[in-house]
């Protein structure tokens, strides 16, 4: 491609938008930026693993420094490109040529629409070669620099047109004729077709040929032959024996079918019949596998429901014993406390010797003792001492 | 970081000039997905072929006051949608806490907690459920936030008559 060229299209395929472009397959939704819901252009990642077209989430950035998903705090250094592989598969999705509206029939991978653009897609709006006004790509001539815009003759008719339009003319002018195969005369291109199906020239079969005449001549002796025709008297009748035959083959191929579907369906009864004896044979010897596995089943519950009894019995035994056990505790527990009162009393017993020793004695100081005599005296102590020494002495004696 | 610094310069002048195309393509997106796959209870179309404004409407959630009833609402796109968000009004008119006279709607995500990733479809969804479950610590509507706790049967009585205003008219 020359220089000059590239030139020309670089701006047209810098402008194009990737967003703007139609997708032909559906698109997954993982592969679409969040934002602008397309699917991803320039893929870029957030610190909180999020990711966005790069366009979109810089734009968002602007707005609020917090990722629009979940809110985190985000600054522009926190976004880094995508992996690779996700790039790769948003442009390998399929699309159509951005120029897809102005005639380009073109689907590509998204990845290629560049390269298209640059090289192949005719729809290109590039500058014409000699005035620089901007055209189509198709509409330039080959690779001649001269202007499209510039007027000049049609080769047919002379009128001037530019060689923009110079295709479009031809199609349509009056004077670019072409001459009839048959007859010879000369008629503009675009009717030359309406005229060779009247030409009197033209080579055509007899009206008859279908039921095997094998005439044929120029349309204009056609007429007078098919007086002398002898099939065309007896056409009328072969094309009624033709229809009548048609009708009875589709009449035959109906029953023919209709008869098989009943020979098929009378032997599969047959075979049913056949079957169903066997069938119940078989059905018998499962109920009684079946009845035999039960059988089993229950003689094996059978044994582990004594085993339980068994085990519940043990458990019973343990329990009467836990019980008696519970009840000795508490008669050794009720005998120490008996022991506890007695050695009380024993205590205050000592005491009240020791006291009524010193009394003999003669001293009649004020000591320990003689406050626990007291006490007992006024029943402060009382009752229970007494009571001890009675018990003492019973049992004692 | 310098690669990303580097496109944004780059493409500076051609996105301002882009904008307005931006927002086509998102809000073209968002009503392929609508027509497409229509959420229950739920519709948006653009209204006069304006692409930045549409007229959604919301059925009263069931097992609230506004259960049966149909809401029409307007949403007026601003030229850097989904940058900031949609402005939302009621147009049927509306008895509800947070919500005033005029159809004014007071609800976080539509002011400061917006986000580029809410779209007509969530913006109304989050509205349907802001009818059964108002916030009523910062009413616009006192009244309705009043009688909303204290006396459900007047809340409904003075809500559908309201509603049945738009009815007659």
């Amino acid at each position: 491609m020359s220089s000059p060229d590239a030139a020309a299209i670089r701006p047209s395929s810098h402008s194009f938008d990737l967003r703007s472009l139609t997708y032909i397959t559906h698109v997954d939704d993982n592969l679409c930026c969040p934002i602008c819901q397309s699917p991803l252009v320039d893929p870029f990642t957030t610190s909180c693993r999020h990711t966005f077209c790069l366009a979109c989430i810089t734009d968002a950035l602007k707005v609020s420094k917090s990722c629009p998903v979940d809110r985190s705090p985000l600054d522009t250094a926190d976004i880094k490109m995508a992996p690779v592989v996700l790039a790769n598969l948003v442009n390998d999705l399929t699309v159509l040529c951005p120029n897809h509206a102005l005639g380009c029939s073109a689907t590509l991978s998204r990845g290629n629409v560049e390269g298209h653009l640059k090289e192949d897609c005719q729809y290109v709006t590039v500058d014409c070669p000699g005035c620089g006004e901007k055209i189509m790509r198709k509409d330039r001539q080959g690779d001649s620099e001269d202007c499209v815009h510039v007027e000049e003759a049609c080769r047919y008719c002379s009128e001037k047109h530019r060689k923009l339009d110079m295709k479009s003319h031809e199609a349509v002018c009056s004077a670019f004729t072409s001459s009839c195969r048959h007859c010879g005369i000369e008629c503009p291109l675009s009717k030359i077709l309406a005229h060779e199906a009247t030409c009197d020239e033209a080579i055509v079969n007899c009206d008859s040929a279908s039921v095997g005449c094998p005439w044929h001549g120029p349309r204009k002796e056609s007429t007078t032959h098919s007086v002398s025709c002898p099939l065309t008297h007896l056409r009328p009748l072969l094309e009624e024996h033709n229809s009548r035959i048609a009708n009875l083959e589709r009449e035959n191929k109906l029953l023919r079918r209709r008869l098989e579907a009943s020979l098929t369906a009378r032997a599969q009864t047959d075979i049913i019949q056949s079957n169903t004896t066997t069938a119940l044979d078989n059905q018998t010897l499962r109920v009684l596998t079946e009845q035999e596995r039960i059988r089993s089943d229950m003689e094996r519950l059978y044994v582990s429901m004594q085993e339980l009894d068994m085990k519940q019995n043990t458990l019973a035994m343990f329990m009467g014993e836990n019980m008696r056990t519970q009840e000795e505790v508490a008669m050794i527990g009720a005998a120490v406390n008996n022991l506890q009162t007695q050695l009380h009393g024993l205590q205050l017993l000592t005491i009240r010797r020791q006291g009524m020793d010193q009394n003999g004695a003669g001293n009649r100081s004020d000591g320990p003792s003689s406050q626990v005599k007291r006490a007992a005296e006024n029943g402060v102590l009382g009752r229970a001492g007494r009571e001890c020494f009675s018990d003492m002495f019973e049992t004692r004696d | 970081m310098e690669a990303s610094s580097n496109l944004t310069a780059a493409n500076a002048p051609k996105r301002a000039a882009e904008a307005g195309a931006t927002v086509t393509k998102r809000l073209q997106t968002e009503l392929m997905q609508l027509m497409l796959s229509p959420p229950p209870g739920i519709s948006a179309f653009p209204r006069d072929g304006n692409l930045l404004s549409w007229t959604g409407t919301m059925a009263g959630p069931a097992d609230t006051p506004f259960a049966n009833l149909t809401f029409k609402l307007s949403l007026e796109f601003p030229s850097n949608y989904p940058m900031s968000p949609p402005n939302v009004t009621f147009t049927t008119p509306m008895f509800h806490p947070n919500v005033d006279m005029a159809g004014r709607i007071c609800l976080d995500i539509l002011k400061e907690k917006w986000s580029a990733v809410y779209n007509v479809q969530t913006v109304l969804l989050s509205l349907q459920s802001l009818l059964g479950e108002p916030n009523n610590k910062s009413p616009l509507n006192g009244q309705a936030a009043d009688l909303w706790d204290r006396d459900p049967a007047e809340f409904k009585r003075l809500m559908l008559l309201r509603y049945r205003e738009a009815e007659e008219e």
